[in-house]
């Protein structure tokens, strides 16, 4: 991308170039979103099989609507984390990247985005098909519901940028990133199905709010040390 | 040399007070009155979780000491605090069913501290296969070392969240209120964990002496073939 000024773009302008650049490819290639959707839509009735509607109203949905739904989301983001950086390693742009003279960490920040946006996107078309596979009725809980996740997006993006990028610099490295990504993000998965759980119950979103709290101090300290440490991922 | 003479003195120490804890544990200490001997356990699984999580603090030291000076030193610091730390969780795992099984009735249960527990064995096991599959060490370094950061960090969060999660259920087989310990126990206990704390430091000066060597090595052998 030239720029006529010749200057190099400042933080911001550089995460939204990495971000439009990332988003752009998507839009044309549609490989993660493919990938990661197909992939959502397998575990979704897999786990259909395994709990049959009977079970499911037995148990209430809000016992199991929640872990299932996030489980999907945790395994596909994995798929979508490690594609993330795929351009990047193949075809050696990673060289590029690190002589740039921008902000280390603005590329984490657009990649970061980038990575919550395609979540969002997967997540528009698996709550519906959960909630319809799973007799769910989104529509009266839609606002609490998408706030919950979206905040809970935030911070998995985050993470799994990180990881993304570190598994993306090792040899056979794809393997690792369940192995390091699940157990960090206990955290945010455990709060994740309780919140969902809650708002599936139909309780109001204040009687979570430790949990809430949890997770927007979570988001804050995975987005803030991986902008610290982005940096170190890139050298060499 | 006060560091030469340190490293014996350390393996002295620990070689010293071992026996003298294992003596304090089951001749000195009296035995407890419902879990009986069963309950000896407490003396080795008590200290090693301690000093476990004491392994935690030491890592993100090491990790966060190397990813702002880039000095190996810490480096090496942050490889012994996940090894012996990933050995000292994988015997707090082994030590506590033991005891679980006859105390609480089952091997497990999703309670916070053992959730933690397993999670961190988890993360720690990722960091060391993490540094293996690095292309060089310096870059083994650095992924561990940010990774080593972001576990440590992880770990008080993790127990916070489990110990909610696990705080909407009864607890089927809580440990109960912890009895005062005897007289004998107090002092077996704080024993035991001077020694461990002792074998912990030896095992950590060790493994950093170990990286420090195997450093030395990899230079020599590149100075040696640039002069061929």
């Amino acid at each position: 991308m030239t720029r006529p000024s010749g200057k190099p773009p400042g933080f911001f302008g550089t995460a939204a170039i990495v971000l439009a650049k990332d988003l752009r490819i998507e839009g044309r290639t549609r490989e993660t979103i493919a990938a990661t959707l197909l992939f959502a839509l397998v575990v979704l009735v897999i786990f259909g099989l395994a709990f049959d509607l009977d079970t499911m109203r037995r148990l209430g949905a809000s016992k199991l609507v929640p872990g299932v739904v996030w489980i999907t989301l945790a395994f596909s983001a994995i798929v979508g984390f490690t594609r993330s950086f795929r351009l990047e390693r193949t075809s050696e742009a990673w060289v590029a990247v690190a002589l740039a003279p921008v902000d280390r960490g603005a590329v984490f920040a657009g990649k970061w985005v980038a990575n919550a946006v395609l979540l969002v996107a997967l997540e528009i078309v698996l709550f519906p098909l959960a909630a319809v596979l799973f007799d769910v009725d989104l529509v009266s809980i839609a606002l609490p519901l998408a706030g919950v996740t979206l905040l809970h997006t935030v911070g998995l993006a985050g993470i799994g940028t990180l990881f993304g990028g570190i598994v993306s610099r090792l040899n056979r490295g794809e393997a690792l990133l369940a192995t390091l990504l699940l157990p960090t993000s206990t955290p945010l998965f455990l709060s994740a199905v309780h919140c969902t759980g809650s708002v599936l119950d139909g309780k109001p979103l204040s009687d979570d709010r430790g949990w809430l709290l949890l997770t927007a101090g979570l988001d804050v300290l995975f987005v803030l040390v991986s902008l610290l440490v982005f940096d170190a991922i890139l050298e060499d | 040399m006060p560091r030469r003479l340190a490293y014996p003195l350390l393996a002295v120490a620990t070689l010293a007070t071992m026996p003298v804890a294992l003596c304090s544990i089951f001749l000195r200490a009296p035995e407890e009155r419902v879990m009986g001997a069963v309950q000896k356990i407490f003396y080795v699984h008590v200290p090693l979780a301690s000093i476990t999580f004491l392994s935690v603090f030491v890592l993100l030291v090491g990790a966060v000491g190397y990813l702002w000076t880039r000095r190996a030193a810490w480096d090496h610091l942050s490889i012994a605090a996940a090894e012996v730390g990933l050995l000292y969780c994988t015997l707090v795992l082994i030590t506590g069913p033991i005891w679980a099984k006859p105390a609480w009735g089952v091997w497990w249960t999703w309670e916070a501290k053992l959730t933690t527990t397993v999670i961190l064995w988890l993360l720690l096991a990722g960091i060391l296969l993490a540094r293996a599959y690095a292309a060089t060490p310096e870059q083994g370094a650095r992924i561990a070392s940010i990774l080593g950061a972001v576990a440590a960090l992880d770990v008080p969060i993790v127990y916070k969240a489990v110990d909610w999660w696990r705080g909407q259920h009864p607890i089927v087989f809580g440990p109960g209120k912890p009895d005062p310990l005897a007289p004998g126990m107090g002092s077996a206990l704080m024993l035991s964990m001077l020694a461990f704390v002792l074998l912990y430091a030896l095992l950590v000066a060790s493994r950093m002496r170990l990286a420090d060597l195997s450093d030395r090595v990899a230079a020599c052998e590149e100075a040696a073939s640039r002069e061929r």
